[in-house]
Formats: structure tokens, C-alpha cells, sequence
């Protein structure tokens, strides 16, 4: 007995000494440059200066099999964006309950989309970048767990992930950047797999706070508001602990040469001036040899709720029975009302855009692939239209 | 003369794409694999053999067998599949079958290991492996 305890205790001590030892990594990179085509125009983040580190980054994952089942994984991105400061973007760790199905705990990727898993990994996919009406937004990772499970159902495979956590970053909501935090994010999808095709569909709800502190315009009416004790229309602009969720269904196909893809996504904050959002694409593509050429069009549609319009009052009595006309000054009768101000608050959210794409991957390396696209980007609402050019190599390593 | 090398390199290479595949598990491994589970063990997307025992895929490293089996069993291009892995890799979801560097290195592999499934040029097989299909 005795013995077989230290000859099991030799077995672990040698087991943990190996597992230690594995540590895998892996790599991938993207160097893109591109440009807006006319002068004055900009589009995700380039302008007509021709740029090389907007959408350029570099990334290592580290694996480590802890033990039998349970894996360590972090991820590590430079992005040009940000000077190439490397960041741990991931940070979890995964332990398979079985074959089939696998909890992790840390920092990951949010799956809101078919291509989120991979989003940055530009190797796997074949546009320069996933159609951004659809990727756009600008918080990809969240804090907490996921459980994967897959399966088998007649001929189809199946897997569904459940997620829970919250998300704690500066985002692109009322301003460029505003501290946001998603609180009780609850989220499932589900992907089944048959040969070359698959259909996949999304639900995640959250309690969403955003904070209206960067924008000048929003805090003045929300003081505004508050100041003249109209708590609940100030609460139905404002971004605070409101209902938030978001949706997801899409069909890829990968049928000989011909790949096609279409996503379309809606979210929306309850009780916000953030505009209910929807957004598809279709692609097109088709792999001929060593090239894979696509077309791509995408839609979004940006708009608040008729009835979220004229909540403001045009005027209150105060306690002695006086009408007090809701203004930003109410001893100026030229001030604007604060309805206005709500109402077209709330009408300036709104946005319309068609996008067309083109684009050719030409994989030249086994583990490297050159990418070129031109997107043309047209704003519906004001008929604007601009053209960018990106290009690039993604590579895996 | 230089028309004759160039013959025979042609040959050469025409008889190097024209090689069959053997699909290979150890003598002991009595499970039934079929073409759809020798796909799914290879991407990834099966664990595990149709009695439910684990399997431990080998492929061959990035040379003219493991060319000719991603064409005639997988279906895939070199390209198709390194996305395909990325997406697992990537996302902490699977592990590329690890890789050995010749045929008998498979066989002396699948030999030894009761749970392994490899493949190799279908003129090497021999008596130490069971051979479950060719291509």
C-alpha cells in the first residue's frame, strides 16, 4: 500500500513535471495599410493619409496543460492603434468536464458574432477586416465564465455556449469613448454544423451603464432635466443600469469553391438615448485556387422609437401654481425647450448606411495569406459616399 | 537530356501525388472508423472512437502524404486547413493532431499506442498496424 502511494505519488510528481513543461504558442499577425480615396474623406478609423497601423497588430497565446484536463490560456495583442503595447487581452483558464463539453473562468471573447471567436486572428476569414456595419462593436472581450457543450444530433454537430460575466471598458457609445460598464451579462449561442453548411443565432441581455460624462451635450441636458425635478425623462436619456440586449442569427455556407455568408444583428438599450441598431451583410465568395474573391454588402439602420420622442414636457407648475416653461434659461422666453433639445438628441442618433465591398485573399504561403479590399461606404441619410482601400498580409505562426 | 530530367521529374512527382493512403490504428483497435469519423478526428471535431474510447490522431509533417491525405480524406486545401486550426487554436478550443515526420515514425506510433490513428503511404504498411481504409 505504502509503496504504491510513493510509486503513485513518483507517477504525479513526473505527470505535473511534463505538463509543466508544455507550454504551446502560437501566433498570428496582421500588417495592413490603407486610405480613405478623397481628401476630406475618413471611414474606420483612416483618413486619405495612407496608414499602416490602424488595423496592424501582433499577437501571442500561451497554452499550458496544467494538468489532465485543465488548460491556461493567455492572449497577448500589440495593435498598431495603440503603439503596439502589448496587452493581455485573454486570460482564462479552461477545464473539460468531458469530450464534449468544457467551462472556462477568466477574461475572453465575447461571442456575439459568428466570426468573434477568431475576429482578430484576420488568417481565418477572408476580408480584410469582418464587415463593419455588422463587427461594430467597439468592446470585444468580457470577465467571467463559459461553458461549451457539443453534440451530435442526427447528422448535424452541434455546440452551444453559455456565457456569463460583465464587461468593464471605454467604449464607442455617445461619445468616442465613455466609460461603460455591462453588469449581469447573460448570453447563449448555438451553432449547428452539417457538412458545408451551418446556421448559428445569438441572445445575450445586460444591464448597461454609460457614462454621459465625455459628452458636454448629454450631461447639460440631464442636469437640465434633473434640474427641473423631471427624474424620469433625465432616467430615459440617460445610460444608467437600463435593459440592454442583443441578437444574432446567421447562415454560413462552404460549398465546393463557393462560400457565402449573411449575419444580421439587433441590439438596442431600453430607456436611452442610444438608437435601437440593426445591421446585416451577405457575402458572396468564391475560392479559386490559391484566391478567394468576394463581394460583400452590408446594411445598418440606427434609429430610436417614435415613442421615445416628445417625453419632455413642454412646461411644469411649480408648487405656487406658476407655468414654468421647460427652457434652458426660463427667464429668457427665446431659450430653446428642452424637448427640442431631447427630440433632436434623439433624431441625431439615428444613421443609414449601405456598404459594398470587393476584395481578392490570396494565400501564398501555407500559413500566410495577402489581402486586398476596397469598401465603398454609402451614408443613406445624407447620400455621402466614401472609398477605402486597405491591404495587407495575415499570418499565422 | 535536359528534356529527360525533366521527365523524369514530372514522373517523379506525378508518382508522389499518386501514392495511395493507408489509414492506419493499432492491431488492437477494434472499433469501426468510417470516412466521416476519420474526418472528424482529424479536424478536430470527435474525440473520441465509435465505442467511445479516446483517440490520439497523428498527422504527418507537411510533407507529400500528409498533402495527399488532406486532398483524398479531409478535402481540404494546406491553406483550408491551417484557417480551419487557427479558429480552434485561437479560441482555446482544440489542438492540431500532433505531427511526426515519416511514415515509419507513424507506424512505430500507432504500434505503440492502442488509442492512435495515423496515415501513411499505402506501400509501406506492415504487419506491426491495422489498416481501417485506402484512398
Amino acid at each position: 500500500m505504502k509503496k504504491s502511494a510513493i510509486a503513485l505519488a513518483v507517477a504525479l510528481g513526473t505527470v505535473s513535471f511534463h505538463s509543466v513543461a508544455e507550454i504551446r504558442i502560437n501566433g498570428f499577425a496582421s500588417i495592413i495599410g490603407g486610405q480613405t480615396l478623397d481628401s476630406d474623406d475618413t471611414l474606420h478609423g483612416y483618413d486619405n493619409d495612407f496608414d499602416m497601423e490602424n488595423r496592424s497588430l501582433f499577437a501571442l497565446q500561451l497554452s499550458a496543460d496544467l494538468q489532465e484536463s485543465l488548460t491556461a490560456t493567455a492572449q497577448i495583442v500589440g495593435r498598431g492603434q495603440n503603439d503596439f503595447d502589448a496587452e493581455f487581452e485573454w486570460a482564462y483558464l479552461t477545464y473539460a468536464i468531458s469530450d464534449s463539453s468544457q467551462i472556462s473562468a477568466g477574461k475572453m471573447r465575447i461571442p456575439f458574432y459568428r466570426y468573434s471567436d477568431f475576429l482578430d486572428v484576420g488568417y481565418a476569414y477572408r476580408w480584410v477586416k469582418p464587415p463593419q456595419s455588422v463587427y461594430n462593436l467597439s468592446f470585444s472581450t468580457y470577465n467571467g465564465l463559459s461553458y461549451i457543450h457539443n453534440s451530435t444530433l442526427g447528422e448535424w454537430e452541434s455546440t452551444v455556449q453559455l456565457a456569463l460575466g460583465s464587461v468593464d471598458d471605454d467604449i464607442v457609445a455617445i461619445t468616442y469613448s465613455d466609460e461603460a460598464e455591462l453588469n449581469n451579462t447573460v448570453g447563449i449561442n448555438w451553432t449547428l454544423n452539417r457538412d458545408w453548411f451551418s446556421v448559428r443565432a445569438a441572445y445575450f441581455a445586460t444591464k448597461a451603464s454609460i457614462s454621459a460624462a465625455n459628452s458636454p451635450e448629454l450631461s447639460g441636458l440631464l442636469a437640465g432635466l434633473t434640474g427641473y425635478g423631471l427624474t424620469q425623462q433625465a432616467d430615459d436619456i440617460a445610460v444608467d443600469k437600463d435593459d440592454a440586449y442583443f441578437a444574432a442569427i446567421g447562415i454560413s455556407i462552404d460549398y465546393n469553391d463557393i462560400l457565402f455568408d449573411v449575419e444580421y444583428t439587433q441590439f438596442d438599450v431600453d430607456n436611452s438615448i442610444l438608437a435601437k441598431q440593426q445591421q446585416y451583410y451577405a457575402s458572396l465568395g468564391y475560392r479559386i485556387d490559391a484566391w478567394t474573391l468576394h463581394l460583400t454588402y452590408e446594411h445598418n439602420e440606427d434609429k430610436n422609437e417614435s415613442d421615445e420622442f416628445n417625453s419632455v414636457p413642454l412646461t411644469i407648475t411649480a408648487p405656487n401654481g406658476v407655468t414654468i416653461p421647460v427652457t434652458t434659461d426660463p427667464t429668457n422666453p427665446n431659450a430653446p425647450y428642452l424637448r427640442t433639445l431631447v427630440n433632436s438628441t434623439l433624431a441625431n442618433a439615428r444613421a443609414e448606411s449601405e456598404t459594398w465591398s470587393i476584395g481578392a485573399r490570396y494565400d501564398f504561403h501555407p500559413s500566410a495569406a495577402f489581402k486586398i479590399e476596397l469598401n465603398q461606404f454609402d451614408n443613406t441619410l445624407t447620400d455621402q459616399k466614401v472609398e477605402l482601400l486597405s491591404f495587407g498580409i495575415d499570418l499565422v505562426f | 537530356m535536359i528534356k529527360k530530367l525533366m521527365t523524369l521529374g514530372l514522373l517523379l512527382a506525378s508518382h508522389a501525388t499518386l501514392a495511395d493512403i493507408a489509414v492506419i490504428v493499432n492491431s488492437a483497435n477494434a472499433s469501426a472508423v468510417d470516412d466521416g469519423t476519420i474526418k472528424k478526428l482529424f479536424l478536430g471535431k470527435s474525440k473520441s472512437f465509435a465505442d467511445g474510447s479516446s483517440a490520439a490522431p497523428v498527422n504527418q509533417d507537411g510533407n507529400a502524404v500528409f498533402d495527399e491525405f488532406n486532398d483524398k480524406v479531409i478535402g481540404k486545401s494546406s491553406s483550408q486547413l491551417n484557417a480551419h486550426w487557427s479558429k480552434l487554436v485561437f479560441t482555446g478550443k482544440g489542438t492540431p493532431p500532433k505531427k511526426l515526420d515519416s511514415d515509419q515514425a507513424v507506424i512505430d506510433f500507432v504500434s505503440s499506442n492502442a488509442d492512435a490513428i495515423g496515415y501513411i503511404d499505402a506501400s509501406k504498411v506492415t504487419d506491426a498496424v491495422k489498416v481501417i481504409g485506402k484512398y
